[in-house]
């Protein structure tokens, strides 16, 4: 082979998805090319350009990309990056003007030879039609190849039931006797037993659990139906759910089995111990743990199984949705189940009360590592009755966040807690202190909606809280000034990313130079979704929620909400692979990374994933005019 | 032996076909007012055992085609040429061209003949060009007794010319690439060190054309009026 393809060759193979191609297509691709220089501010493609003739790749310097209707950079692309695959795909001009930034070289590849190539070489082909979310998949398959590794299973979370499940489940008829229907169980050597109309539709289902009741409720009679024993219109899903939704479904509900129906026809069951012997994740046993703890000391305890938890199932591939989603799940089982311990301590108070939860807890956004962001809301007829019932549940609520405390949800140093008097309020309060956020927009105001504006119940009645979110969302549709002030603050955090250099680092004293996740790159997002969704009247909290439920009410193209989605989960993914390597290493957790310490794919998908940050927070510029 | 056949000296051994393909060599053509775009350039650098002008011989061959204003990639030129009579000298250790790669490489006169095919009419570019011309005119005398007519230009020149703003004194191959960032695949292999001169040239034609030098002839009226302000005793 010729030194100069050679080269050439060795130089693309630094790069995805060209590191992944048969050396035979790559140096097909090589001879096929020209190598072109443009200088700062030359052309190297723009709309009026007509349909794009070649497949560039950038061998050396920067080119950024500007929509005919802004100066603003749009992206920017570096040395082994591609450019572009759309309107190439397409057979159309680009729809953005490419400009090099700075001296650069690109590699041409002609249409004919890139249809062939297109042809020839899967991966390369998985590539251009896919762009960069194939490169997020290539992340996710590198996670899941390490999961593989070090705990040699193939088996991930995202398993489709349908794969996981006994095919043929046992079942019997509503009239089947007690005895029979045992029999069968014991026979086949299987938890449960599915009861199921003549059309295979599941009635009922009756488990071990079940039998243990029988037997306990002295129940003598074994041949009465088994109708009279089974646990009516059982849990189901489809096969197509997967093994993640199977566990989080138990999880919630505190049930072992869960039925596979498809057109209305059982076709298997699932139990708690496929899912175990499936990844060893014991997510239903610790929520069960946790829900029957008969001290607080034993929550204690099982804090530290939660931080394992999570650690095996990054390993086994899980997304960072899933992980915070199980965070928030089994935390907010530890709330409920430290309030429900507090009140037979300390007796009941005799009023009904909800304990609310505000910021990244009522987000469902959780971390391992969290502060108790919390408050109490109750029922009163006037204010002389919620100072009286004030003073009954305060003591109750110190209690509480002192016990939280010791289970791992460190005091709020703000005290946003509910044993703080202003924040332990009846319904009229609460609406009273949100209707001044919205009509006095201090900073302190603003500060407070984008915590408490995220309000969520974790215990008691909900109803009162929803009345709070529903007068929240109509006074914030009225209220175009507030809006505006909301846009203004949740411009606050810029993304690191830069027109000169990939990142925009900041040092503190001798340490490495470093950017912040949390704040710079997830916070954005977060601010963004919260205020769309509070000025469209959208109730949901969760960040992906409020993004997807903007596209479906059209305020947000769905091609920029899904950017949006990708890029926060891979933010988010990311910063949770640093808090596990920080507690494997005994380091401090914290939210700063080194973009160096990232391997190459990461490091370029995470400049993107910021820069989508960027293109949310100028389109709010844009709606807003600031 | 008569001084007459010492004055005429033998030609060089060739056969009917190489006769042949060497008759049918196209005459360089003259650097005209065509668009500095659309002229094809040859970019070409040498590897020899040395440093001498009238001892030394080429070793290997690399060229690239600078055309349309691009280096084309389906276009390179790479040969070692085989040398039977070559002494291992210190310049092995520079290009790393030991005796068995020379041994293993082409019949001189073969190479040489699909190198001129290969340059067609084109102009020759190379960095530190009168070294190269030289030692390729010798070598094309003595395997195919060809007179090279094809102008030769030396980019070593039109760097400093064009880039008035950078100030490199003496500045060689290496000097110019680290200015510009420029890598080499592998310095001190003939065709890595031509892809290398081609993609400063690729700079340098951009830097022209910011300039107004919009066609060849224009560019060596500037190089030659250059060349004689650089010659002009300063005082």
């Amino acid at each position: 082979m010729l030194q100069n393809i050679h080269g050439t060759l060795q130089f693309l193979q630094r790069f995805p998805p060209f590191n992944q191609m048969e050396q035979a297509h790559l140096a097909f691709l090589v001879e096929q090319c020209q190598l072109r220089f443009y200088g700062p501010g030359d052309s190297i493609l723009k709309p009026s350009g007509g349909p794009v003739e070649h497949f560039y790749i950038v061998k050396q310097g920067r080119v950024v990309g500007e929509r005919p209707d802004s100066a603003d950079t749009t992206f920017e692309i570096t040395t082994g990056e591609c450019f572009p695959l759309a309107a190439l795909l397409g057979e159309r001009a680009t729809r953005t003007e490419h400009k090099a930034a700075e001296d650069t070289f690109c590699l041409l590849l002609n249409k004919p030879a890139f249809i062939k190539l297109f042809a020839l070489s899967s991966a390369f082909r998985d590539f251009a039609l896919r762009g960069v979310s194939s490169l997020l998949d290539q992340v996710n398959q590198q996670v899941q190849q390490k999961a593989v590794e070090t705990l040699g299973t193939q088996y991930s979370l995202n398993t489709r039931l349908g794969e996981l499940a006994m095919r043929h489940p046992v079942t019997c008829s509503p009239h089947t006797p007690l005895r029979e229907a045992v029999t069968l169980m014991h026979e086949q050597q299987v938890g449960s037993i599915v009861i199921v109309d003549e059309h295979k539709a599941p009635l009922g289902i009756f488990t071990l659990r079940d039998l243990r009741q029988v037997v306990a409720d002295g129940t003598s009679d074994f041949s009465q139906g088994i109708e009279a024993h089974m646990t009516q219109a059982p849990f189901f899903l489809s096969p197509d759910h997967s093994a993640f939704d199977a566990a989080i479904a138990m999880t919630e509900r505190h049930i072992a089995h869960v039925c596979l129906v498809k057109d209305q026809r059982l076709c298997g069951v699932v139990s708690e111990r496929d899912l175990f012997s499936l990844q060893r994740v014991d997510l239903v046993h610790l929520a069960r743990t946790i829900r029957n703890a008969p001290r607080v000391e034993n929550l204690v305890a099982i804090r530290g199984e939660i931080g394992q938890l999570v650690e095996r199932m990054l390993a086994h591939g899980a997304s960072s949705t899933q992980i915070t989603h199980i965070i928030t799940l089994l935390n907010d089982h530890t709330v409920c189940r430290v309030i429900e311990l507090t009140l037979v301590e300390k007796g009941d108070p005799g009023v009904p009360f909800s304990w609310l939860c505000f910021g990244s807890e009522g987000r469902r956004e959780q971390t391992l590592y969290t502060d108790q962001d919390n408050g109490i809301l109750f029922e009163a007829r006037d204010a002389v009755e919620a100072a009286e019932i004030r003073g009954r549940l305060l003591p109750l609520a110190q209690h509480i966040n002192q016990s939280l405390a010791l289970c791992g949800f460190s005091l709020c140093k703000g005290n946003i807690m509910a044993g703080n008097p202003e924040l332990c309020l009846s319904r009229v309060e609460w609406a009273r202190r949100f209707g001044a956020f919205i009509r006095e927009a201090t900073p302190e105001n603003l500060l407070g909606s984008s915590i408490y504006f995220d309000l969520r119940v974790v215990w008691g009645d909900e109803r009162g809280c929803e009345q709070l979110r529903q007068g929240i969302l109509d006074q914030v549709a009225d209220n175009r000034l507030f809006q505006r002030m909301l846009a203004e603050n949740a411009l606050r955090q810029r993304p690191p990313v830069g027109r000169l250099r990939e990142f925009v680092l900041t040092r503190k004293g001798g340490e490495k130079a470093t950017l912040d996740l949390k704040v710079q790159g997830l916070t954005p997002f977060v601010d963004g979704a919260r205020l769309l969704a509070l000025a469209n009247g959208i109730h949901a909290n969760n960040t992906l929620e409020r993004l997807r439920q903007l596209v479906a009410k059209q305020v947000i193209e769905p091609l920029d909400g899904a950017a949006y989605e990708e890029a926060y989960h891979f933010i988010q993914q990311t910063r949770m692979q640093q808090h596990q390597l920080q507690t494997r290493e005994n380091l401090p957790y914290s939210n700063r990374v080194d973009p160096d310490s990232l391997n190459h794919l990461d490091r370029r998908i995470l400049r993107e994933a910021l820069r989508q940050a960027q293109r949310l927070q100028s389109s709010l510029t844009l709606r807003y005019q600031l | 032996m008569s001084l007459f056949s010492w004055l005429h000296k033998k030609k060089p051994g060739l056969d009917a076909a190489q006769q042949q393909r060497l008759a049918q060599l196209p005459k360089p053509g003259a650097l005209g007012d065509g668009s500095l775009r659309s002229q094809r350039w040859v970019v070409v650098d040498l590897e020899t055992s040395g440093l001498n002008l009238n001892r030394d011989q080429v070793l290997s061959i690399g060229a690239v085609v600078i055309e349309d204003g691009a280096v084309d990639f389906s276009q390179l030129f790479e040969r070692t040429l085989q040398r039977t009579d070559t002494k291992l000298s210190p310049s092995v250790l520079i290009h790393g061209l030991g005796p068995g790669a020379i041994a293993a490489g082409s019949d001189p006169a073969e190479a040489l003949l699909d190198f001129m095919t290969f340059v067609g009419d084109s102009p020759l570019l190379a960095f530190h060009a009168p070294f190269d011309q030289h030692m390729l005119g010798r070598a094309l005398k003595d395997s195919l007794d060809y007179r090279m007519a094809h102008s030769v230009l030396d980019v070593a020149d039109l760097a400093p010319l064009l880039c008035p703003d950078v100030t490199l004194r003496e500045a060689g191959l290496d000097d110019w690439l680290n200015h510009f960032k420029l890598q080499a695949g592998e310095r001190h292999h003939a065709s890595a060190d031509a892809l290398a001169t081609a993609e400063l040239m690729l700079i340098l034609f951009s830097r022209a054309r910011q300039q107004q030098i919009d066609t060849p002839q224009a560019l060596l009226e500037r190089l030659a009026q250059w060349k004689r302000r650089q010659q002009a005793p300063s005082f």
